[in-house]
């Protein structure tokens, strides 16, 4: 975690974001299987695969021509989502982060429709949209800290154009 | 399932503080540095055969389910499950086949650094294999014995020879499988050629001839191992000697021998009493020479000749860094490359011997049976004349020593369960049958830092113990136990229930029992086949109450000897989880339906205490199916409360 | 500053949200006919189907205009504005004065000229009234004829069936959501409802509903006759212009506004169901009575209230809903006429449909039945105008997704300047 926000940690609005430097990501896939993981009942890999319903990852590995790329929900300042969600589930925090109320989801879709990286996913046994929820559960975030090509970074993008600089 | 996992015992962790002083990387934090281990590859989920992948699996939903040529994940992990067993049964086999030609040197009058000391072994072998004993010379018979069984190795039709020592039950089952090894090296080759992209691609057809490739090592390369190896060196006798780190000696030169083949370290012990030898120690300000073991090989030379050993696999790096190892001179298998970076902190010279296992940064002085005590010589004197160059400042060895009682064999347990008099297994199944024992556990294989470092086989063992379970234990398992004191008579009062320390009290015997090392867990199938053969408890191995473990398993041979365990019908509980289990069926088949085949099969259990409570109920199954007499002393949870039931 | 609001469904809340985020200390009033606003029409037919609980029809907090500081007139029709005097007159004879108006005053039901319309038993869709209407009838487990194929129609005989009721939809045209899907998708969406057991029948009106005081049957034009207890009325909705129309505000299809949303009297904007926008795919002015847009609208009219200029990029009509398992996205032109678009179609063995609609070598429209995740990416194409002539040859493989476009985001910075976009791609 970059170190301007470790004390305000996920501030969403003063800059904060998941990115993928697309030189160094390998597609390992490992942050869509700690993503997954991280959302399951027993945070454990070798139980997850034999949940029932299965967890589901909020991360995408994509890929185009000879580059890939590691996409998950940019919690973008004027949310498509947020507009076109019809129950009110899909929200802002305070802390900027675009957030679905998993009790008010009705499964309509709508922002699916409109998310312009395809970063949220339908739960089909529960009937709900899924997407990255900024790790509630943990102080950092499991697709970074288990990135091993160093690919995903959490910070600003200011923060983010320097350390690539750096290297 | 989460896992507790630990660094190990606080003189270890000492250690690992002073190899990091020095900038180097010791196994626990190159571990942590690989957490999270490839989620694809735990899993089993990842296929690297061929130029159309590499592929993997999606685990939870999703594609892809399929791998570029249409494999999917069964036949994926069967074949990587297979792939594991036929290099670890290679390994435990070509360890066997050194020690065949060996023997065949000796009766060709090559190697004059080797003995027969069993010659009654070698005699009673012939026998065995066909071969007439009566008026054949010892050097005639080792050439004849050494040819049959090089055969086994390279034999295109009929089956391996000790297949007949099974119970009938055990290869009638076998054959009705079709998994009666022909050739050592040819189980090997075939699953090569089966787990080549478009072979096979029937996830039980595949783990079928995994099973045959584990039985091709456990009833062949490493039981010849373990019968040439007695032939040589002599059969293991029951010792005392001492284990840990604490053996390193400050005033003597400390020679430490690595790997697996005792044809070097033997010859090593040798030379290094060698009065030329000592006299030079003297010479270069050294009281003597010490040798103390690493990993199998020491286990090899402990319970044979009482040598001491220093630790098991995870303690190399570290007694490099006590800073008093003049040499560590290596052969093959378990050896971390790792290592070259820690002695170069070090005064300490790393040492290779062999072609087919190089380490860069390590000297290369290449072994060879013809002129073995002459290099083993070369190797010591290397390392006394390395003495002068030890910092005294920089020494740190711990005080941790412990005794240990190791040289069991299949052959001498009866002596110590029986006496003289009575010199079968009789007293054992006895023992079985009236519920003061209630079985017999085997606690192998590794230890491993995503565990307890160790810590597992200590917990596990002292459990089985608590419920009458004699224990018996080969390799690095056998030495963490070791080092916590639990393979002396004594460790029976303090650990043992109440049955068992009457049996260990009768007979002076510790309640577990060390039977050398990993390719010596062939000693674990013929006590079992003795067992059977003396009768009362079960017709074939898999009617035995016995059961298996390996609670921090890292080799892929220990792959291969999970594979022969449980083909020869024994419950066996793993640590880890074999990489399987992003595949349903194959961990199906691992870990419930291949019980009907055989009557054996694998459990996943990381937790010490539950999985010898997996064992426990297993051999109470047993027990009952039997109709033995119910425990004479049945504990209840963790109290050691008794009810005498008479 | 005083800013009024007529209309507190999506556009107006939107609004009203919108002005606070910007201005902490004016005023602003929100003028409602609901008693109890705050709730999403969208959800009514899950409420009606038992999905939610009548609290789950809530689509902002009970306390959302206590939390942005608005005041409220419930329960009070807005009946003339005066532009000149720039006051709104309410139905209970009070005055409300304004610096800036909205009308977001939305739509209603067409609820058509037939005979026996008004018996009772004949309800739409629109209000929390009409919804509970229906339940009230439902113990008595009517059958139901449902009139209209379109959304509203599809999903209150959805509703209804999942509750066990007998259904049967009379569609005017010749395939079912004729306004929003193809023959193709369209047939694959019937046979799925179909198999749940609700009647489609297609080619067919309503003559008229008989009946004495309550509905008995419904007759239709090709003279058959069915029973039934209940009828809902799904046939489309119009603006409810009427306000506008009055003032002498220009109307067409709907109140006209320009790219601020401000209509042809200065100071007044208006936004959702009842504003008359250009619609980016098929280039036309028209209403897309659509929450998403109503939001955004909403949004950018209140943005322009407020004294920031802020153009709005046009409307899309788009939709999804889910039958049976079975989920639908559509957007843009679905239909188009024959001669200058495309269509490029793809199908799969696991009940996926898809179709884009380029003219140009730019994305007009996009139908996607089943595999409807990587619908979002197409509607950044269609709505950003996006050429997509160097990757044409992707648009319909099964892994199009954000990276097969990023690098076309990546060459046009300009264009696509949204910070999101940009950060995402810098690396490529």
């Amino acid at each position: 975690m970059s170190n301007a926000l470790k004390d305000k940690k996920k501030v969403v609005a003063k800059g904060l974001k998941i990115l993928c430097d697309v030189k160094k990501c390998v597609a390992c896939k490992t942050c869509e299987l700690s993503c997954a993981v991280e959302h399951s009942k027993s945070k454990d890999l070798s139980a997850a695969v034999s949940e029932f319903p299965l967890p589901k990852k909020r991360r995408k590995v994509l890929a185009s021509l000879n580059k890939a790329l590691s996409v998950a929900c940019q919690h973008c300042k004027d949310a498509p989502c947020v507009a076109a969600c019809m129950s009110g589930a899909m929200h802002k925090d305070e802390s900027g982060a675009t957030i679905q109320d998993k009790n008010k989801c009705v499964g309509c879709w709508m922002c699916i429709m409109v998310c312009p990286f395809g970063a949220i996913d339908r739960r089909i046994e529960e009937k709900i949209a899924v997407k990255c929820d900024l790790c509630p559960d943990r102080d950092d975030y499991a697709c970074v800290t288990t990135c091993p090509s160093g690919a995903l970074f959490a910070g600003t993008v200011d923060e983010f154009k320097k350390k690539i600089k750096k290297v | 399932m989460a896992v507790n996992k630990s660094r190990g015992s606080a003189t270890n962790i000492k250690l690992q503080e002073i190899v990091r002083t020095c900038g180097v990387e010791s196994v626990w934090d190159r571990e942590d540095a690989q957490t999270p281990h490839c989620g694809f590859g735990e899993l089993g989920l990842c296929c690297k055969n061929c130029n159309l992948g590499p592929c993997r699996i999606e685990p939870f939903e999703g594609e892809p389910c399929y791998g570029v040529c249409g494999a999917d994940k069964d036949v994926i992990s069967a074949r990587n499950l297979a792939r594991h067993a036929a290099a670890g049964s290679a390994c435990h086999s070509d360890h066997g086949r050194e020690i065949v030609h060996t023997l065949k040197m000796i009766g060709e009058g090559k190697a004059p650094s080797y003995q027969i000391k069993d010659e009654q072994k070698l005699r009673d072998l012939a026998k065995e294999l066909g071969i007439e004993p009566a008026g054949k010379s010892k050097e005639e018979l080792s050439r004849l014995v050494a040819q049959k069984f090089l055969e086994d190795y390279g034999r295109q039709d009929g089956e391996i020879a000790f297949l007949k020592r099974a119970p009938q039950k055990q290869q009638d089952i076998w054959h009705k499988l079709r998994i009666v090894p022909t050739g050592i090296d040819r189980t090997v080759v075939e699953i090569m050629t089966r787990t080549n992209m478009g072979v096979d691609n029937d996830y039980r057809n595949i783990l079928l001839s995994a099973m045959k490739v584990g039985i091709s090592d456990g009833w062949g390369g490493s039981m010849i191992a373990t019968e040439v190896t007695d032939v040589i060196f002599g059969a293991p006798k029951a010792q005392r000697a001492k284990v840990n780190l604490g053996v390193l000696k400050h005033d003597e030169v400390n020679i430490i021998i690595h790997g697996h083949v005792p044809l070097l370290s033997d010859v090593i012990v040798t030379a290094a009493q060698e009065p030329d030898m000592i006299a030079l120690a003297k010479q270069e300000g050294a009281e003597g020479i010490s040798v103390a073991g690493i990993c199998c090989t020491a286990n090899e030379v402990l319970v044979r000749r009482g040598i001491a050993v220093a630790g098991n696999f995870l303690q190399q790096e570290l007694a490099i860094a006590t800073g008093a190892v003049e040499a560590m001179v290596v052969d093959l298998q378990c050896i971390m490359p790792g290592l070259t970076k820690v002695a170069a902190c070090f005064h300490t010279k790393m040492i290779s011997t062999l072609p087919k296992a190089r380490f860069p940064g390590m000297e290369h002085i290449e072994f060879q049976e013809e002129k073995a005590l002459e290099i083993a010589k070369r190797i010591v004197e290397i390392a006394v004349r390395n003495f002068k160059n030890r910092d005294k400042a920089r020494v740190n060895i711990p005080k941790d020593t412990m005794d240990l009682v190791a040289g069991f064999s299949a052959e001498n347990i009866f002596y110590y369960l029986g006496g003289k008099y009575r010199a079968t297994y009789r007293p054992l199944n006895d023992a079985i049958m009236s519920g003061r024992l209630r079985g017999v556990a085997g606690v192998v294989g590794c230890d491993n830092p995503k565990l307890m470092s160790g810590g597992s086989h200590i917990e596990m063992v002292k459990e089985l113990l608590k419920h009458d379970v004699l224990v018996v234990q080969t390799g690095c398992s056998a030495l963490a136990c070791a080092k916590e004191g639990l393979l002396v008579p004594e460790a029976a009062f303090k650990y043992a229930g109440k049955g068992l320390q009457e049996v260990c009290a009768a007979v002076g015997i510790p309640p577990v029992l060390h039977l050398g090392s990993c390719v010596d867990n062939s000693r674990i199938l013929i006590a079992c086949c003795n067992m059977v053969k003396e009768g009362g408890i079960g017709n074939g191995l898999d009617e035995l109450p016995v059961a298996g473990a390996a609670p921090e398993w890292m080799s892929e041979k220990a792959i291969a000897i999970g594979w022969y365990v449980v083909a020869s019908g024994v419950f066996t509980v793993f640590g880890s989880p074999l990489p399987v289990l992003g595949s349903k069926n194959v961990t199906d088949f691992l870990t419930r339906e291949i019980e009907e085949v055989v009557g054996g099969k694998w459990a996943f259990e990381a937790d010490p205490k539950k999985a010898a409570h997996l064992m426990i109920e297993h051999i109470n199954k047993k027990r009952v199916a039997l109709k033995l007499r119910p425990m004479m002393y049945e504990t209840s949870g963790n109290s050691m409360e008794e009810k005498k039931i008479v | 500053m005083q800013y009024v609001i007529i209309g507190a469904s999506a556009a107006g809340i939107s609004c009203a949200e919108s002005i606070r985020s910007s201005d902490k200390r004016s005023k602003i009033v929100v003028i409602t006919e609901e008693e109890f606003p705050l709730y999403s029409r969208c959800l009514l037919s899950y409420y009606l189907a038992g999905s939610i609980k009548d609290d789950g029809l809530y689509f902002k907090d009970k306390d959302f205009f206590s939390k942005n500081e608005v005041e409220t007139l419930l329960g009070v029709r807005a009946d003339k504005i005066d532009p000149k005097g720039k006051a709104v007159m309410l139905s209970n004879n009070k005055k409300v004065a304004f610096d800036k108006l909205l009308i977001a005053t939305g739509s209603r039901s067409k609820m058509l000229g037939i005979p026996g319309i008004q018996k009772k038993g004949v309800f739409a869709l629109r209000t929390v009234k009409d919804a509970n209407g229906i339940m009230e009838m439902l113990g008595k487990s009517p059958n139901v004829v449902v009139l209209g194929g379109g959304l509203i129609g599809l999903r209150a005989a959805y509703a209804l069936r999942s509750r066990g009721i007998d259904v049967k939809v009379v569609v005017k045209s010749g395939q079912v959501l004729s306004q929003i899907l193809d023959e193709v998708s369209a047939g694959m969406i019937q046979e799925k409802i179909e198999s749940s057991g609700i009647g489609i029948m297609k080619g067919l009106d309503a003559k008229e509903i008989s009946g004495d005081g309550n509905v008995t049957g419904v007759l239709l034009e090709n003279g058959n006759k069915l029973d039934c207890g209940l009828v809902v009325v799904g046939k489309g909705v119009e603006p409810n212009m009427d306000l506008a129309k009055s003032a002498g505000i220009d109307t067409a299809q709907g109140i006209i506004v320009n790219d601020h949303l401000e209509t042809s009297c200065r100071d007044i904007y208006a936004a959702g169901d009842v504003a008359q926008t250009r619609d980016v795919a098929s280039k036309e002015s028209t209403i897309n009575a659509i929450w998403p847009c109503a939001v955004e609208q909403g949004k950018i009219a209140g943005r322009n209230m407020a004294g920031d200029t802020v153009r709005y990029g046009g409307s899309l009509g788009m939709n999804s809903v889910e039958f049976f398992g079975m989920p639908v996205i559509s957007m843009g032109i679905t239909k188009p006429p024959k001669g200058a678009y495309e269509e490029l179609v793809a199908r799969d063995d696991k009940g996926t449909y898809k179709k884009v609609v380029l003219k140009d070598n730019i994305v007009r429209g996009y139908i996607c039945v089943g595999q409807i995740d990587q619908s979002g990416v197409y509607n950044f194409l269609i709505r950003n105008e996006v050429d997509v002539g160097r990757i044409r040859s992707g648009l319909l493989h099964k892994g199009f997704s954000f990276a097969s476009i990023a690098e076309l985001i990546k060459d046009n910075k300009e264009k696509f300047s949204q910070e999101e976009f940009q950060d995402i791609v810098w690396t490529y």
